[in-house]
């Protein structure tokens, strides 16, 4: 399940990319005996009783009360509703501003982290003096849970207390300070600014470890032809990564879509819902004990989060038979 | 070979088994020496208070060698719903203690157990205040036994009110927006009201309302007036909300919109907001504050409306029993024990709260200092009328919820006062009609 | 080789870095920096950027007001049990998923990319209750269970992308040199991998050390909890005791940040091992 799944974006995507080796292209069918497949369901069982019991039976059981009745504060009806709790989401005021917050999150979180974490990989690609020593602390993001980091941020974005406005006030950027998480806009922004601190540092290790894949030679080859540092870099260094890297930010967009921590611990999604994402609204609703919404609502993640990959991977897989 | 995986396959197994074998339900009665474990989960943790409650445990294991209480203390954001989970899965609780606003979702769904029976003749009765025993009766079940009563006042500044040139604090909303506006200096970081705009800022939004409607409002359901109608239809209420509305433009600190209990009180024990409107509670909170003297605060009478009166709601939790516990003797012994003589009078001075017991009236220590104000306003019950609120339905949670919403939306320009009245007036008249 | 760079390119290289540096940087330096306040000087203004007085009140405090030691054991016990025995169950289901196709290889694939995409609130009533019945509850073993069971999807599919790169010649020549099949992966493929099981094992441990929702919905009494629920509780309804929280903060990201510096040499190694020769 997705609890504080941000952690686990890293292990991921390169893995995933990785498209098939020479080997494993020729690794032929094997025919199992009765022992192999033994030794197989043997090594599987583990994994599978675990996912399975703990993970996708609880999951189940939770998402069947999306068309139930299913609200804590009072359980004398748990009848079925069919798609009520579906239509009542979708019906209701703050929807639709939700919607919009989650891909103001999603997109104003992911396009920095890119973006820096490319630049910092490239960087980092050469080596340098207190090179693993700088690695070890610009990685240190990831060490920190989100709720931690919510809490950290609402510290510094404290409006009368915060370092934030101090230093913006010591700058001359401002001069009185800024309300950062009781007003609508300020408030977005801050939650933005808290993800991308927390996740440049994914995107740099992804990214880097897809370049020190890359072979020198190809280098070599276009300095031979006298290729400039951009064209280099736009037709040597992104066609090498691409795939890396488009399965990397997918990923990341399921992970951010499905992150409500930092908000939580930041805001709680205020001020006036204004930075309510669908996850942290989901915490909300079932804090007040609707569960049937609340499992609605998840119904509906999962389900667009699906689409969305579908849709990506389709689009992705013609840049991928070029190469 | 095949030996050697159904070993570690026997192994792993083996492992998952004892895995899972350990672990304690609660009420667990230990059949050998007659020991009962109870269960007791609090919801409104701070560290204080479970400091409090853990003294008292102690004192009652003393008194009952066979008894002993574990104290379940989850962090006050997910409390209550982890209460719900556990009364839910009908394990690992005896002792619960309930709000006023999750007694009526929890004795809906049979969660609670009602002790009429058990304390039949109980001679507790007899000490505790009207307050008390009316709550601890309410639709003739016994769901809980309060432990305190919390009530409005405000809290204020001695040292900056008289620095701004007045003789004595706010007396009325009005007079409020008056030394607000005066004491409010941004640039100093110094403002006037802890402004609630955050979780649960409806109750001193409706605080507001009942004052200004203070001589039409329904005693046994205070968002109803006597003609009927829901306080938020007066004409009246439009101006209290106007009021309040420019108590937060011009004397408020701008973050306030995000404002909730601990921010607020934060706001006020840390200097830079000189008027605060809450429980009693926080009295014991400022008393340990590192950035007030004792001489630069005191507490005043919760505010009034233009006809000079108020509406003091009556807001409480105490202690109840799980329907599913296995051991309620014990634990309507521990709840006795708990509401009456010397651990009830701990527990609500250590937490400040309005107490439950009669014998508090002699009491010096709530006729003094801080709490002088609760004296005024119980001496004076025609001024600061006692009303109750429905907070015990089942929509109060989605009540919340939406008028909690709805304000920030007027507090951040996005909705307007009369919207917003509107809006109150429809949902309540259509929920008291239901 | 061009490793020609141009005096400019050298500074935007040194400021940019610089600049990444201090931004990372600077909210651990303001923890330490507020842990180290005295608690009442927190709120005063102008705000001071080192402490006029270094004082060590909140770390006391800690200790003595809560059991700060004892939930740092228990996180600690809860993360490396956890870590370690989900990075070994991977491991066993990786090498199936790489080395062999059967039927229902996508499926199992697919099942475990769709943990990542449910929002776990769905599964936490039902999981209380699941845990309840199994008598789970309030107790460290339940809590390593369902850690293992959060960790094991994603690591099985990034060690997976580990064997693939490891050529199964390698463990055939084992095999018939008459080691079973576990022998084989154990005593050859493990050792080339290690990289890769180490940054394994590191996200697992992390992921664990900080996992927040599920520890506070299932673990009760004060000598079961977790830091990141002993964190979730230095917001009580009164107050926000920021000293606390940055103290404990502190000393929560510390372990993390060491092993993170240790092993961030190994994660690039392991995943740069994992990804494709252009």
């Amino acid at each position: 399940m997705a609890i504080n799944s941000e952690r686990m974006v890293v292990r991921g995507p390169n893995t995933v990319t990785a498209p098939p080796q020479p080997q494993a292209i020729h690794r032929r069918k094997k025919r199992f005996n009765t022992r192999t497949a033994l030794t197989l369901l043997a090594f599987m069982a583990p994994a599978a009783i675990f996912v399975g019991i703990f993970t996708y039976y609880p999951m189940i059981a939770g998402s069947q009360m999306a068309f139930r009745n299913w609200n804590l504060n009072d359980l004398s009806d748990t009848s079925w509703v069919g798609w009520g709790n579906f239509i009542k989401l979708f019906e209701s005021p703050e929807f639709g501003g939700i919607v919009r917050n989650t891909v103001v999150w999603v997109v104003g979180s992911l396009v920095p982290q890119v973006v820096i974490g490319f630049a910092l990989a490239l960087f980092l690609k050469r080596r340098f003096r207190f090179r693993s020593g700088y690695q070890a602390f610009i990685f240190f993001p990831w060490a920190v849970s989100g709720f931690l980091i919510g809490m950290l941020f609402r510290w510094m974005f404290n409006a009368e207390f915060g370092v934030v406005n101090d230093l913006l006030m010591k700058a001359g950027f401002i001069e009185s300070p800024i309300p950062w998480l009781a007003e609508p806009g300020f408030a977005m922004t801050a939650v933005i600014i808290a993800n991308i601190w927390y996740g440049v540092t994914f995107f740099a290790i992804m990214i880097l470890a897809a370049l020190q894949s890359v072979s020198e030679d190809m280098y070599e080859a276009a300095a031979l032809d006298g290729a400039g540092k951009a064209r280099t870099l736009f037709s040597i260094t992104l066609p090498a990564i691409s795939v890396t890297l488009g399965l990397t930010i997918l990923l990341r967009v399921i992970w951010i879509f499905n992150f409500p921590d930092i908000i939580w611990a930041m805001t709680g999604g205020g001020p006036a819902d204004q930075t309510h994402i669908i996850t942290t609204y989901m915490i909300k609703i079932t804090q007040e004990g609707d569960y049937g919404q609340a499992s609605a609502l998840g119904l509906i993640v999962v389900f667009t989060l699906m689409l969305f990959a579908v849709f990506y991977l389709m689009a992705m897989r013609p840049r991928k038979a070029n190469r | 070979m095949k030996s050697k995986l159904a070993t570690i396959t026997a192994v792993g197994l083996a492992a998952l088994l004892t895995l899972s074998a350990c672990g304690g339900g609660a009420g667990t009665k230990d059949g050998a020496n007659g020991q009962v474990t109870l269960k007791m989960v609090e919801s409104l943790t701070n560290p204080t208070r479970t400091d409090t409650i853990k003294k008292l445990l102690a004192g009652f294991e003393k008194e009952n060698p066979n008894i002993k209480v574990d104290l379940i203390s989850p962090p006050t954001d997910s409390a209550d719903q982890k209460i719900q989970q556990m009364l839910q899965s009908g394990k690992g609780i005896d002792v619960v203690e309930a709000r006023d606003i999750t007694v009526g979702s929890f004795g809906a769904n049979k969660w609670l157990y009602d002790m009429t029976a058990d304390l039949k003749g109980w001679d507790g009765w007899g000490n505790l205040t009207e307050n008390a025993v009316n709550y601890s009766k309410q639709d003739g079940k016994t769901y809980y036994i309060p432990y305190g009563f919390y009530g409005l006042s405000l809290f204020y500044r001695t040292d900056m009110v008289k620095e701004a040139g007045f003789s004595k604090p706010p007396v009325s909303w009005n007079d409020l927006l008056t030394q607000s506006e005066k004491l409010n200096d941004p640039g100093k970081n110094k403002f006037g009201y802890a402004f609630r705009g955050g979780a649960n800022a409806n109750s001193n939004a409706v605080a507001v309302i009942e004052a200004y409607t203070a001589d039409q409002v329904d005693k046994e359901n205070a968002f109803k007036l006597s003609n009927g109608k829901t306080i938020f239809s007066a004409p009246e209420a439009q101006q209290a909300m106007d009021d309040y509305l420019e108590i937060f433009k011009k004397g408020s600190p701008p973050s306030s919109v995000a404002w909730g209990y601990p921010e607020m009180v934060q706001g006020f024990s840390n200097g830079s907001t000189a008027f605060l409107l809450q429980d009693p509670e926080v009295i014991a909170t400022i008393k340990e504050s590192k950035s007030l003297k004792a001489e630069q605060w005191n507490v005043a009478p919760l505010l009034v409306g233009p006809t000079g009166k108020a509406i003091q709601p009556v807001a409480t939790a105490g202690w109840g029993i799980a329907e599913s516990s296995k051991a309620k003797p014990e634990a309507v012994k521990l709840i006795k024990y708990l509401s009456q003589g010397e651990p009830a009078t701990e527990f609500s001075k250590d937490n400040s709260l309005v107490p439950i017991l009669k014998s508090a009236a002699k009491d010096p220590f709530y006729s003094t200092g801080p709490w002088a104000a609760y004296v005024t306003m119980t001496e004076n019950p025609g001024t600061y009328i006692s009303a109750v609120q429905p907070r015990g339905v089942s929509w109060w949670t989605e009540w919340i919820k939406k008028s909690d919403g709805e304000l920030q939306r007027v507090l951040t320009g996005k909705m307007s006062t009369s919207e917003l009245l509107a809006s109150w007036d429809s949902y309540w008249t259509e929920k008291m009609a239901g | 080789m061009i490793d020609k760079q141009s005096t400019f390119g050298r500074i935007s290289k040194v400021i940019f870095l610089s600049l990444c540096l201090i931004v990372t940087v600077f909210p651990l330096y303001w923890i330490v920096v507020t842990s180290l306040k005295a608690p009442g000087s927190i709120y005063s203004l102008p705000l001071d950027y080192w402490p006029r007085e270094i004082s060590f009140e909140n770390y006391v405090g800690l200790f003595t007001k809560s059991d700060f030691g004892r939930y740092m054991i228990n996180s600690l016990l809860v993360a490396t049990v956890a870590a370690t025995v989900a990075t070994f169950i991977s491991l066993l289901s990786a090498y199936v998923l790489a080395r062999f196709h059967f039927a229902g290889r996508g499926a199992v694939m697919v099942a475990f990319l769709l943990t990542q995409m449910i929002p776990g609130f769905i599964a936490l009533g039902p999981l209380y209750i699941m845990m309840t019945n199994m008598n789970l509850v309030d107790s460290e073993t339940g809590l390593i269970l369902v850690y293992i069971a959060i960790c094991i999807p994603f690591c099985t599919i990034m060690l997976r992308g580990f064997f693939e790169n490891v050529p199964d010649a390698l463990e055939e020549a084992a095999m018939i040199d008459g080691c079973s099949r576990l022998t084989a992966l154990f005593r050859v493929l493990v050792p080339v991998m290690l990289p890769g099981i180490a940054a394994s094992f590191i996200f697992n441990f992390v992921n664990c050390w900080n996992e927040l929702f599920l520890s506070v919905t299932l673990m009760n009494s004060d000598e079961n909890k977790t830091i990141p629920t002993a964190l979730a509780g230095f917001i009580s309804s009164f107050n926000i005791d920021w000293g606390s929280m940055s103290a404990a903060a502190v000393l929560t990201v510390v372990p993390a940040l060491a092993i993170f510096a240790f092993a961030s040499k190994f994660i690039v190694q392991g995943l740069t091992a994992g990804a494709v020769k252009g």
